[in-house]
């Protein structure tokens, strides 16, 4: 029998992701010849720990690697060698080895061998350069003392789950070791009996006593990766020794040293001491020289073992549960809401400030669910300081990156699916947008262009935009490009819009040459597609010389959606707030009829179609009498319609339900939802209700 | 009792089978930990649980001979006394 260690190896990997992207940010922070201790120390440690952790699941591969690499960063952080531009560049590789192996592992996919080992190779040739070598002579002061010499107690209690997150006290106490002089005292009091003693679980404590000129941030960061999963307190030893023994620590500030997590252990706690051998635990107290903690301190314990760990980690699935719970129970709520307004009498009144306050209260739930899901859009930003400074040094520009709004939030599947296209369009800005050096100068402006990416919120959107202060989209070759594929004809007047609509095409592509970076005309047509499967949309303003703006709006959540319910006939339909430009009633003058059956109207000195929203979908509608019924302009990948319905009914947040799970895929509509009736509504989704629409016109 | 060259918290649950097996032992058990090259907190702490619950039950355990590793990480876990493992040789 053996722990089945692959139940940790999830948690394992999403910590490790996490470090890696701290070590990339700190060796991107690091400054060549002068680098500063903390980020080395920082960097170090996420590949100490990636390395115990992966010898501890067995992934050999990852920790011999990790190993070199280690070696090689103990040189820097004693300083014993530089950190060169070769140094730092091998490093952000090993960043992107170990990620790539990590992933495969994950995936269960052989681990590309040939590339770790010749990266493997080149860390090994530079430290054995290093010792071939006299030292660089002015040696960083890795070890600078920060701290006046004195002595620090740690108190470190692990909670149980500790060694099965792959945490190690034993490699965190080598490390604190090696940062001083140590005595180390355990407390083994809440040590079960061997029969109860799960193997994974962690029962220990130690008060570690350390001498030296110790920062104390670096014996927090020995426990850096331990965060959240331990109670750490470090103090001096001047007020330490104030203090009584650690088994008698004063019930608040220190929970008691008996029990070592939350409450669900403090029950099971209980439990194995009312199964085991009665006299155990008090016998063990004895052996560590202090009498047990009062069970009455146990509840104070367990409140501050919560609130040292700020946050949990929660399975999106658990979460999407939840989600969609109280997505049902909106529905219901509405129903209850449209059912109360039908009852008359004394109590009545009473009934529906009850679902007033129902459904303020359902609001809030549903926001607070909601922003569970949400994340800062730093998670994706972050991986673009790294983009820049490799696409900029492979193409010889020099750019400045300049992020903005990283703290806006929004929901966890959107910043999953937005990364992709952002990538696309930072590559093409610097790959098409800015100049090289010496034309920027030309043109008077500075060497180096400028990116620009930005997060905002707008409303119940999110607009992210990259920006660029490069040559901006070239209409003259754009047109010409479009001529020569086809696309447009060759005598055909399009307005700037239009031509820059041109670009989001499939298979376009103005580079004249294709590079690696981009150029493969697979980039905008897939940028767009992907926005619009997060039910956002992209638009796109230039302006020559001086650069182009891409906008991307996108919803905040995909579980949600801010609609106009319309009416056709007997039917309900939801379109969506971001598509709808307008709504009005149209007057007989304004509507002509063009060549085939094609009606359309005029609208601030555009014609914009109209589609019948009952023709398309096959409804018996009201009227149809243009003129008695409204037309909702909308909009999708840039063009304008006019849907005409018979009525507008209100505005609501519906809750979306994927028609493609329930049923099948179908052109215009995005998805359904519940009314508060009951019925069930189709969501349109504009952009594919104007292609189903020109379809019907061009048959 | 020999003790495996790798004692981890993979083996963990095989090392705590063998352990139980011994806690009724009437003969003092004998654990040999010369071989052990790598060992981590899950089986020292196992190891522990087990000698303290030997003591208790008023039974004997020795130690024939612990490695250079499991000693200092014993020691660095500040184990040692309570596995006794100064008494053993190196």
């Amino acid at each position: 029998m053996t722990v089945d260690l692959t139940q940790f190896h999830d948690a394992f990997f999403e910590e490790s992701f996490e470090a890696l992207d701290a070590m990339e940010a700190a060796l991107l922070k690091l400054d060549i010849g002068a680098p500063d201790p903390e980020l080395i120390n920082t960097i170090f440690r996420v590949a100490h720990s990636i390395k115990g952790g992966s010898a501890t699941f067995g992934f050999t591969d990852i920790a011999s690697f990790t190993h070199s690499l280690e070696t090689l960063l103990d040189e820097l952080r004693s300083g014993a060698m530089a950190v060169t531009d070769q140094v730092s560049d091998v490093l952000l590789k090993s960043v992107d080895v170990m990620r790539a192996m990590l992933r495969a592992v994950q995936a269960k996919q052989p681990i590309d061998a040939q590339r770790v080992s010749d990266l493997q190779f080149d860390l090994e040739v530079i430290i054995a350069r290093k010792h071939a070598a006299p030292p660089p002579s002015a040696a960083p002061q890795a070890a600078a003392p920060q701290a006046a010499a004195a002595r620090w107690q740690v108190r470190f209690r692990p909670y149980r789950e500790l060694l099965a997150r792959g945490n190690d006290p034993l490699r965190m106490l080598r490390e604190l070791g090696e940062l001083g002089e140590m005595q180390v005292r355990i407390d083994a009091q809440s040590l079960p009996a061997l029969t109860d003693l799960q193997p994974q679980d962690c029962h220990l404590a130690w008060t570690i006593e350390l001498s030296g000129e110790v920062p104390e941030e670096a014996i927090r960061q020995v426990f850096d990766w331990a965060e959240g999963d331990c109670e750490l307190q470090i103090g001096r030893t001047a007020e330490a020794a104030a203090e009584p023994q650690v088994e008698q620590p004063p019930a608040p500030a220190t929970p008691a040293a008996t029990e070592p997590a939350p409450s669900e252990t403090v029950a099971a706690q209980a439990d194995s001491q009312a199964e085991g051998p009665p006299e155990a635990p008090a016998a063990t107290g004895a052996a560590a020289s202090a009498p047990r903690a009062e069970p009455a301190s146990k509840p104070e314990a367990a409140v501050s073992a919560h609130g040292d760990s700020g946050s949990i980690r929660v399975s999106v699935d658990k979460i999407d549960e939840l989600m969609n719970t109280v997505g049902e129970l909106v529905i219901t709520q509405a129903m209850l809401s449209q059912l109360g307004g039908q009852f008359d009498g004394p109590q009545a009144e009473q009934l529906r400030a009850g679902l007033a306050q129902l459904e303020r209260n359902m609001r809030e739930l549903q926001e607070s669910v909601m922003r569970v899901r949400m994340l800062p859009i730093s998670f994706v930003f972050s991986r673009f300081p790294r983009m820049v400074r490799d696409l900029a040094h492979r193409l010889g520009k020099q750019i400045e990156l300049k992020l903005t709004g990283e703290q806006t939030e929004l929901d966890k599947t959107v910043l999953e699916k937005i990364g992709d296209p952002l990538v696309h369009l930072v590559r093409n800005c610097i790959d098409h947008g800015i100049e090289p050096p010496e034309k920027r100068v030309a043109a008077g402006k500075p060497a180096a262009g400028t990116v620009h990416l930005d997060a905002t919120h707008r409303g119940g959107n999110i607009a992210v935009e990259v920006s660029d202060d490069g040559g901006g989209l070239d209409k003259e070759r754009i047109l010409a490009k479009a001529r020569a594929r086809g696309l447009i004809g060759a005598n055909d007047t399009l307005s700037d819009a239009e031509i820059y609509e041109l670009i989001f095409l499939p298979g376009f592509s103005t580079a004249e040459k294709t590079t690696d970076v981009s150029g493969r005309g697979v980039g905008m047509d897939v940028v767009r597609r992907n926005v619009k499967s997060l039910g956002g949309k992209i638009e796109v303003s230039s302006e020559a010389g001086r650069g182009s703006r891409f906008t991307i709006t996108l919803p905040l959540t995909l579980a949600i959606v801010d609609g106009q319910s319309v009416a056709v006939g007997s039917e309900t339909y939801i379109v969506p707030l971001i598509s709808i430009v307008e709504s009005m009633q149209l007057k007989n003058g304004n509507v002509s009829r063009l060549s085939g059956q094609a009606e359309v109207f005029s609208f601030r000195g555009d014609y914009l179609p109209i589609i019948r929203l009952h023709e398309v979908f096959g409804v018996e509608p009201h009227t149809r009498a243009l003129h008695e019924g409204l037309v909702v302009v909308a909009e999708g990948d840039g063009r304008r319609v006019g849907l005409f319905v018979d009525d507008l009914l209100g505005q609501q947040q519906v809750v979306i339900k994927s028609l493609e799970t329930n049923y099948g895929h179908i052109e215009g509509i995005s998805g359904a939802t519940i009314l508060g009736d009951g019925s069930v509504a189709l969501i349109l989704d504009v952009p594919g209700l104007i292609r189903v629409a020109s379809m019907r016109i061009a048959a | 009792m020999v003790l495996q060259p790798e004692c981890t918290l993979a083996d963990a649950a095989e090392l705590k089978g063998a352990l139980c097996a011994l806690l009724a032992h009437e003969a003092t058990v004998t654990l040999d930990g010369a071989l052990v090259d790598r060992i981590d907190t899950a089986a020292l702490q196992l190891l522990a649980a087990f000698v303290r619950d030997r003591r208790l039950a008023g039974r004997a355990v020795e130690w024939r001979a612990v490695s250079r590793a499991m000693h200092s990480a014993a020691q660095l876990l500040g184990m040692g006394s309570m596995l006794s493992l100064s008494e053993a040789a190196q």
